[in-house]
């Protein structure tokens, strides 16, 4: 039997449900009460003026709050709502035919899974009659939420971030490297890959066998996303041109495993054996335990309040191997998307609108969390603190190594990740050849893929 | 003019049917009407809240559901037989009956030890009752939090207490050490058993324990044969409700140990069957494979409780049978 109208009996029964609580485990159900709009038809309206009623945000209180909301309720004329981001939430709602409005969620790696699902609304209508974001001031990030079915980067527009980070970039504490004698990262020569390993060990600081202060911490936004770039910039590719296997045998991708297994056994930086309590590198660069991270741009916004970090923070170009290939990736690109079933696009699209490229962009590109989604609002990026005039001009010049890659629509990323984390402490504690390693990561990887590819048919 | 011999008894009269009086309602059914609107709230949770959401559980689990896709189709028993065919599936259901087996009589065990103890006449016994019982309040979320930061390699106070004394630091966050954690944090929580065997210890006739001293009984002796035997049901109840406790057991493993980034950072020996449930279905999204995953988990604590039940009727003593006999 297969369901392919959200309108079906399996939602209005959902929908007359009330709540639903799938299990114990927390996957919890509840549903709301309407069926879903059967008017799924964009009527863009440019600026959003003409939008009326009520829209549901879903995002994160440090993005889009209720201050926000407040904020776009008063400049539009409309009843804004948010609610907290939650995947549980998010799914129960768009199963009982109740989504939010807008959603916030990851470019890079969400947008072919949930055009694949068919979750997602084609914004392009929206797009091309808005007086706020015209095509040629849209920057070429905003590419990664595009998909045409096969490949991410081109196709319709399903998303537009809110501001993004190119997330290889590197981030260092030049006392630390000063300490030692380790020469700072150029700013416009990238480092090799296995120099800035080299460097991890000499910047360690260790008292006994505890690590004090981390001498590098590559692994980013995710491994499957470091070893895909890493892969990439060994001149091999990680996943198939039909995104619906991986090979992590190629001797490339085998490059890129051999570098982080080496990383992780000098044990110089958090790894899934020994993760960093404090979950992010944030707070451990602000106390003076991190010499170096592959955080991204974005990074830098924390330091703007914080001037012991600020004195010591310098920013460098993404690293690469000596292929002289080079490679700037963005993982994240986070914004907002509009769910297919929502009720009330046109209003929606107002608000998006005004988030992404009004006021509160303006604000945002001011504020140094990353970097702005048009390329005319980056001029507003800070530029008064040394350092941020430093990492400005980095970030501008690496803008040209950028390129989209394509994730797959077949598996979340999450579940890639854990399929890595989960292998990952046998191939670091050597129970586990390379070669093993990555014959063990396609068999896993490749047939959640393939189960995926089968429950899209 | 009748006798007695040829009298013919009347059969009694049935009473009368008492008579309705137009626009009264009848008393029986004003009080049923009355009683089903008392628990009409909890009926229409239980339907809404228990009933549907397990039927649509139920009818989850023989999809390909991934909770958000429109597309979903019908696959029968599928997930149930692949669950027999996932390696990962098996090896996190004996780890976490492994758990089970290993936490439930040591927590147990822990508190009866403790309720002993403090069952006796000793000074300060109600502050300390109060401090071993004060774990057990401690939100569990904030509990595996707080044991993830002692036990962090790097930062962590039992890697210094070891540095203090000058041994090497541990990686206790990892395999192997990482289930030593989780033992202790379950440990920790183990005034909540306190209290009940303590409970359970208050409730025993004194006149039995002094009669089995005047008979000269060693504490061992009273022990083993008369607080144990009274205690029995008590136990069984902190069995049963520790094993159903034990095998769903989720969050103190997600937080405890590994990233905090989800399910599939956990430790391999913390991956126990709710994070694999948690896996499939928020990292994984194959809402109907998780689904199956909680149906299997539920006829598992089913068949254990029975079976734990079942044996128990040999060893547990009941002061009042249920048929109201002693």
């Amino acid at each position: 039997m297969t369901t392919t109208n959200p309108g079906l009996s399996r939602r209005r029964f959902l929908a007359l449900g009330g709540a639903v609580a799938g299990s114990a485990a927390g996957g919890a159900l509840a549903v709301g009460c309407s069926p879903a709009s059967s008017t799924n038809t964009p009527v863009a309206t440019g600026t959003g003026s003409a939008a009326k009623g009520a829209v549901t945000v879903m995002s994160q209180a440090g993005e889009f709050g209720p201050k926000e909301a407040k904020a776009a309720s008063q400049a539009l004329g409309l009843t804004v709502k948010t609610v907290e981001y939650d995947l549980t939430k998010l799914t129960a709602m768009l199963a009982s035919g109740n989504p939010p409005d807008v959603v916030r969620g990851m470019g890079a790696t969400e947008t072919p899974y949930l055009v694949a699902r068919q979750v997602a609304e084609n914004l392009d209508p929206y797009f091309e009659k808005s007086s706020l974001i015209k095509a040629d001031d849209i920057d070429p990030v905003n590419d990664v939420w595009r998909y045409d079915g096969q490949k991410q980067g081109s196709g319709p527009r399903y998303g537009f971030a809110k501001d993004y980070s190119q997330d290889c970039t590197l981030w260092y504490n030049g006392a630390l490297f000063d300490a030692a004698k380790v020469t700072r990262p150029s700013a416009t020569t990238p480092l090799l890959l296995d120099e800035l390993l080299d460097e991890g060990k000499r910047l360690v600081k260790r008292q006994g066998a505890k690590v004090s202060v981390y001498g590098l911490n590559p692994n980013g936004l995710g491994l499957f996303g470091q070893l895909t770039w890493m892969t990439d910039l060994a001149g091999g590719k990680l996943t198939a041109d039909d995104l619906a296997s991986v090979d992590f045998s190629s001797p490339e991708a085998q490059r890129a495993l051999t570098w982080y297994l080496e990383y992780a056994k000098a044990g110089i930086g958090p790894t899934v054996l020994n993760p960093d309590p404090n979950g992010w590198d944030g707070p451990t660069f602000q106390a003076g335990r991190m010499a170096a991270t592959l955080s991204g741009y974005w990074l830098g916004g924390l330091f703007a309040g914080d001037a012991k970090s600020a004195k010591v923070a310098g920013f460098a170009p993404a690293p690469q191997f000596d292929t002289g290939r080079r490679v700037s990736p963005c993982f994240g690109a986070t914004g907002l998307w509009m769910p297919k079933a929502g009720k009330n696009k046109d209003a929606a699209w107002a608000v998006m609108e005004w988030f992404l490229a009004g006021d509160p962009a303006k604000a945002r590109a001011a504020g140094g969390w990353g970097i702005p989604p048009l390329k005319s609002l980056q001029k507003l990026m800070p530029q008064k603190l040394p350092y941020q005039k430093q990492a400005y001009d980095v970030q501008m010049a690496e803008k040209e190594h950028f390129s989209v890659t394509s994730y797959t629509p077949y598996a979340r990323q999450d579940a890639i990740n854990a399929v890595i984390t989960r292998e990952l402490p046998k191939a670091i504690k050597g129970a586990m050849p390379v070669g093993q390693f990555a014959d063990t990561l396609n068999d896993q990887i490749n047939a959640q893929l393939a189960d995926g590819k089968k429950r899209l048919r | 003019m009748s006798s007695a011999l040829t009298e013919v008894r009347r059969p009694a009269e049935a009473p009368a049917p008492k008579q309705v009086v137009r626009g009264k309602k009848p008393p029986g059914l004003k009080k049923a009407r009355t009683f089903y609107l008392f628990v009409a709230p909890w009926i229409i949770g239980f339907v809404t809240l228990t009933v549907f959401p397990l039927g649509y559980a139920f009818w989850l689990s023989l999809t390909d559901s991934d909770g958000l896709s429109p597309r979903t189709h019908f696959v029968g028993f599928d997930n149930y037989m692949e669950i027999f065919r996932d390696p990962l599936t098996l090896s996190s259901l004996g780890k976490t009956g492994l758990f089970a087996l290993v936490t439930v009589p040591l927590s147990i065990l822990a508190g009866l030890l403790l309720a002993v103890m403090l069952n006796q006449p000793i000074r300060g016994r109600g502050l300390l009752r109060g401090l071993i019982y004060l774990p057990a309040v401690v939100p569990p979320v904030g509990a595996a939090l707080t044991f993830r930061l002692i036990f962090d390699r790097d930062a962590g106070a039992a890697n210094g207490i070891l540095s203090g004394l000058g041994g090497s630091p541990i990686t206790w966050l990892v395999d192997p050490n990482v289930r030593y954690v989780l033992y202790a944090l379950v440990l920790w929580g183990c005034g909540g058993a306190m209290i009940i065997s303590l409970a359970g210890l208050q409730d025993i006739p004194r006149e039995l324990l002094e009669a089995a001293q005047v008979d000269g009984a060693s504490y061992w002796q009273t022990f083993t044969r008369i607080t144990v035997p009274l205690l029995s049901p008590v136990i069984l109840f902190q069995v049963i409700t520790g094993v159903i406790g034990s095998l769903q057991s989720f969050a103190p493993l997600l937080l405890s140990s590994g990233s905090l980034s989800g399910a599939g950072a956990v430790p391999q020996g913390n991956y126990m069957y709710m994070i694999h449930v948690f896996a499939q279905y928020f990292s994984a999204s194959r809402f109907g494979y998780a689904s199956a995953m909680l149906w299997l988990l539920f006829a598992v604590i089913l068949l254990v409780t029975l079976v734990i039940i079942k044996v128990s009727a040999r060893t547990v003593f009941y002061t009042v049978e249920p048929e109201g006999k002693k």
